[in-house]
């Protein structure tokens, strides 16, 4: 299920994956940064280019100024006095101050509703701005890399309660701002407490350490299967190379702190004719193609223990591995992903017919990221229990598809049992949405 | 030519072809015909009756809270997509839920406005391919329901409509499983395509583990070429002959399901039927224009019925008994003979053209999403359906998929959802 590993970069698998504008321009690095090659990871967290990013600043700033942006809360459509004004998109606007010495300024008349923050930093640094609620410390908004002179918008939906902005300059302790209260006794909306990279910690060295436990049964694995091969047993080797593999496939979160590894381990060929036959074409798919093609046990010994030399390697050197705390969170979202994308498309397929064997090791995986999450996740996420149900939901349907050994092969699915593994998948994945977007880790001080 | 074709099928594309390569004899009579044509529209043609809809493509908004849902007036719009859906909702509870949903995203996505807000709690709400705000782009969302979802799965069995059934194939049907049938229907309507695919992505997100998509095809309405109803890949004005329902008692005759003999809880929905036609334009492109139009029975290039000079001309069948001018197996004779007996056949058609790539024979894959709806599925399509079986056209044309679905009775008001009577 490694897209990273394939081994044509221009295949459609490793297309690299389009990144959110508002989160390219820029972010402070409050975390380490990821390993560029880790595709997941450098979806949201693009190392800014620190210069770069202020050439832009300075040019937006110019065009705000040039086009009249100090006047915010100058026309006052609403009457509601001088800090809220109407827009063209029919939302109450309120301009505010985002700096050290004036966060949160310019909130004059809160009211409950959808409504929408002009953010401008008055400051000298790029700053990250909460809306938070100062006494549960739930955030109800957040706008990274505010860039120094610019202006964004902050879209939040207010109930009524307390809040406080909150300004987190590059390089400088946060500050908040005056306490705010919208009146009545409206429903508030989304929010959440945030997560910080210490909170983190603890999860993420356990996650490390059942890795770790993990990479003797996944050598092991290899092992057997290199003996088996070089034994002349193909029989032994298929049913040996599916219980490897699948080892391999629970480990899902780790494979970005794989690095190259991955990629020799469990990557693909390229689609076009005789990518299979390349010799960079490596690995466990490699080893499953000969096996499921008819190729000689001959053929087979050379990438049989070429992947038990590497996957003996992986394992010596993960005691020194230091997985990224950012990963987690990403992970237990995007294991699932890729499991949609490449094992339900069956691209990963090289003659098995096991990619609902990968799918329901993938989902071990998760449960396993979740499992350590869980006591993050339980104060944060208010949909858990539908979450859980549709892991449950989801390894229900693939189980029904594997009896021991021999799972039904995707092409063999009817067409109900493939509809519903892919409607399980599918709510499985607008589920865990959510829990990438709470681990995002922030800064709170 | 497929091979499940029937005989008579085979038999006869291979008689056109002979009729073709003896040339000239055929040629000559219909060369006739066409003359007696051109005589007939002259000075006595028929009065002009005015076009039932003067726009015939949609620009305005249709509320979405209503009697009945407002798709199925609603004439056609340029951009369509029309889907069905198996529900994979483990049980009524969860079907339940479904609709709930479904009726939630469409009064949203049809009314427009600010998606929610979600914070730091999830990723935005909406893909955004609209802008930040949602725009009120006349939208009209249609939802049916198919026989498959009255068995056992949510106890609904004795609830289905009266006449709702799989749709069985037909004498010149070629039909393909995986383009047939499903529990729901879904069309989606816009006067732009983006909206279209902007409600569908919104709905398949918030409905992912209740249904799941078991076919689609996009359609659109072409401009008016260049005056009147717009045309289909055949180059023929399509959908001028339509029962006006817009006068009520039209409607309650025609459209409605208001029968004692329906189950009380489909008042206010209609019989929806789709067909999936291709179309094998490079054939019907090496066919004399006098043949094309003597298998519908109109002109090409006003649409006025071969006796008339007008589009909206009303074509006088009694005057022609022998079909000299509008052959009595053209396409609108066999379709609406307009006698007193067939007026309870007609039906309100709401068709679009799709555009699906190319065949592996590098022919273009294109064709007809036929839309029609009923009050009664037998005695309106498939007695109209069987009028045509077996005509000229069927040479040209291949249905390969839809299906039969029971549109919904209308969403009253907020407190309302699409399938309440039914479910509730
Ligand atoms: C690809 C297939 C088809 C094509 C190309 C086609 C085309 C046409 C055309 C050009 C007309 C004349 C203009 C008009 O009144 O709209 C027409 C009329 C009509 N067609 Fe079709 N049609 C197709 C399939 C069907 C089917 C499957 C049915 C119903 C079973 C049907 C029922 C009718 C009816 C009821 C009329 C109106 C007749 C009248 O009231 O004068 N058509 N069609």
């Amino acid at each position: 299920m490694s897209a990273e590993s394939d081994t044509e970069p221009a295949s459609p698998a490793a297309a690299p994956e389009p990144e959110p504008i508002a989160e390219a321009d820029g972010e402070p690095g409050g975390i380490a940064a990821a390993s560029p090659t880790t595709r997941s990871l450098t979806r949201r967290r693009v190392a800014p280019a620190a210069g770069a990013v202020v050439a832009v600043a300075a040019a937006v700033t110019a065009a705000v100024l040039a086009g009249g942006g100090g006047g915010h809360g100058g026309d006052s459509a609403d009457g509601k006095g001088a800090t809220a004004t109407q827009a063209a998109d029919g939302l109450p606007h309120t301009a505010i101050d985002v700096s050290t010495g004036g966060c949160g300024r310019g909130w004059g008349h809160p009211h409950a509703g959808t409504q929408v923050f002009d953010l401008h930093n008055s400051g000298s640094a790029a700053s990250e701005v909460y809306l938070s609620d100062p006494k549960s410390g739930k955030l109800y908004g957040e706008l990274e890399g505010l860039a120094p002179g610019t202006t964004r918008q902050m879209l939040v939906d207010l109930g009524s309660g307390t809040y406080a902005f909150k300004c987190l300059p590059e390089d400088t302790d946060a500050v908040t701002g005056p306490s705010v209260t919208v009146p009545g006794h409206q429903p508030q909306g989304a929010a959440t407490l945030p997560v910080t990279q210490h909170d983190l910690i603890p999860p993420t060295l356990a996650y490390q350490q059942w890795i770790g436990a993990r990479m003797g049964d996944l050598a092991r694995g290899t092992g057997t299967l290199k003996a088996d091969i070089d034994r002349g047993d193909l029989a032994a080797a298929k049913r040996d190379w599916l219980s490897a593999h699948l080892v391999y496939e629970r480990m899902g979160a780790a494979y970005g702190t794989f690095g190259d590894a991955d990629g020799a381990i469990n990557g693909t060929a390229a689609r076009t004719p005789g990518a299979v036959d390349d010799a960079s074409f490596a690995g466990f798919h490699r080893v499953e193609y000969g096996l499921w093609h008819g190729q000689p046990a001959a053929a087979l010994k050379a990438p049989a223990a070429e992947l038990d030399k590497n996957v003996g390697a992986l394992r010596d050197g993960w005691s020194q591995a230091r997985m990224d705390p950012a990963e987690m969170g990403l992970r237990a979202h995007e294991i699932i992903e890729n499991t949609e994308q490449f094992e339900l498309t069956g691209r990963t397929d090289y003659g098995s017919g096991t990619n609902l064997a990968t799918a329901r090791a993938n989902l071990d995986g998760t449960r396993e990221i979740l499992s350590l999450l869980r006591p993050l996740l339980t104060p944060r996420d208010p949909a858990l229990p539908r979450l859980d149900s549709a892991v449950e939901r989801l390894q229900h349907d693939l189980d029904a598809a594997g009896h021991g050994d021999a799972w039904t092969p995707l092409d063999r699915l009817g067409r109900a049992q493939r509809e519903q593994i892919n409607a399980d998948t599918g709510d499985l994945l607008e589920q865990l949405a959510p829990v990438a977007a709470i681990f995002d880790v922030r800064r709170t001080a | 030519m497929s091979d499940t074709r029937d005989a008579a099928g085979e038999l006869r594309r291979r008689g056109f072809l002979r009729g073709a390569a003896l040339g000239v004899g055929t040629v000559g009579a219909v060369a006739g015909a066409g003359a007696a044509t051109a005589a007939l529209t002259g000075p006595s043609a028929h009065a002009a009756t005015p076009a039932p809809a003067a726009t015939p493509v949609a620009a305005q908004d249709a509320p979405f809270h209503g009697e009945h849902q407002a798709g199925i007036i609603r004439p056609v719009q340029q951009a369509t997509a029309f889907l069905a859906f198996d529900v994979t909702a483990a049980d009524r509870r969860e079907l339940t839920e479904l609709l709930h949903t479904v009726t939630d995203r469409a009064r949203f996505l049809t009314a427009g406005g600010t998606p929610q807000a979600l914070g730091i709690t999830a990723p935005p709400s909406d893909s955004g391919t609209l802008g930040p705000q949602v725009p009120r782009d006349g939208l009209s969302v249609t939802v049916g329901a198919g026989a498959s979802l009255f068995d056992d799965r949510f106890g609904l069995k004795d609830r289905k409509p009266l006449r709702l059934k799989a749709m069985p194939a037909f004498e010149d049907d070629d039909l393909d499983p995986a383009w047939c049938h499903g529990d729901l229907s879904l069309q989606l309507s816009a006067p732009h395509q983006d909206t279209v695919l902007h409600a569908l992505r919104d709905i398949a997100r918030h409905t992912r583990g209740g249904m799941q998509v078991r076919w689609r095809l996009d359609g659109f309405t072409s401009p008016p070429r260049p005056s009147g109803t717009p045309r289909n890949h055949l180059g023929f004005k399509d959908g001028t002959g339509n029962p006006d329902v817009g006068d009520p008692a039209t409607a309650g005759k025609l459209l409605w399901v208001g029968d004692g003999a329906e189950p009380a809880w489909t008042t206010g929905g209609t019989y929806q039927v789709v067909r999936l036609i291709r179309m094998l334009v490079e054939f019907w492109d090496r066919v004399s224009i006098t043949e094309q139009e003597r298998m519908f029975g109109r002109a090409k290039d006003t649409g006025a019925p071969l006796d008339g000079s007008r589009e909206f001309d009303t074509p006088q069948f009694a005057q022609d008994p022998m079909g000299d001018v509008i052959p009595l197996d053209s396409h609108i004779r066999k379709a609406n003979p307009r006698t007193a007996d067939t007026a309870g056949s007609r039906l309100l058609r709401r068709g679009y053209n799709y555009d699906r790539g190319m065949d592996g024979n590098g022919n273009l894959d294109v064709g007809l999403i036929f839309v029609c709806y009923q009050q009664d599925l037998e005695r309106q399509f498939e007695t109209v359906q069987k009028r045509l079986a077996g005509e000229p056209l069927v040479d040209y044309i291949t249905p390969f998929g839809g299906g039969y679905f029971f549109a919904l009775p209308g969403v009253r008001d907020r407190g309302d959802w699409l399938g309440r009577s039914l479910l509730a």
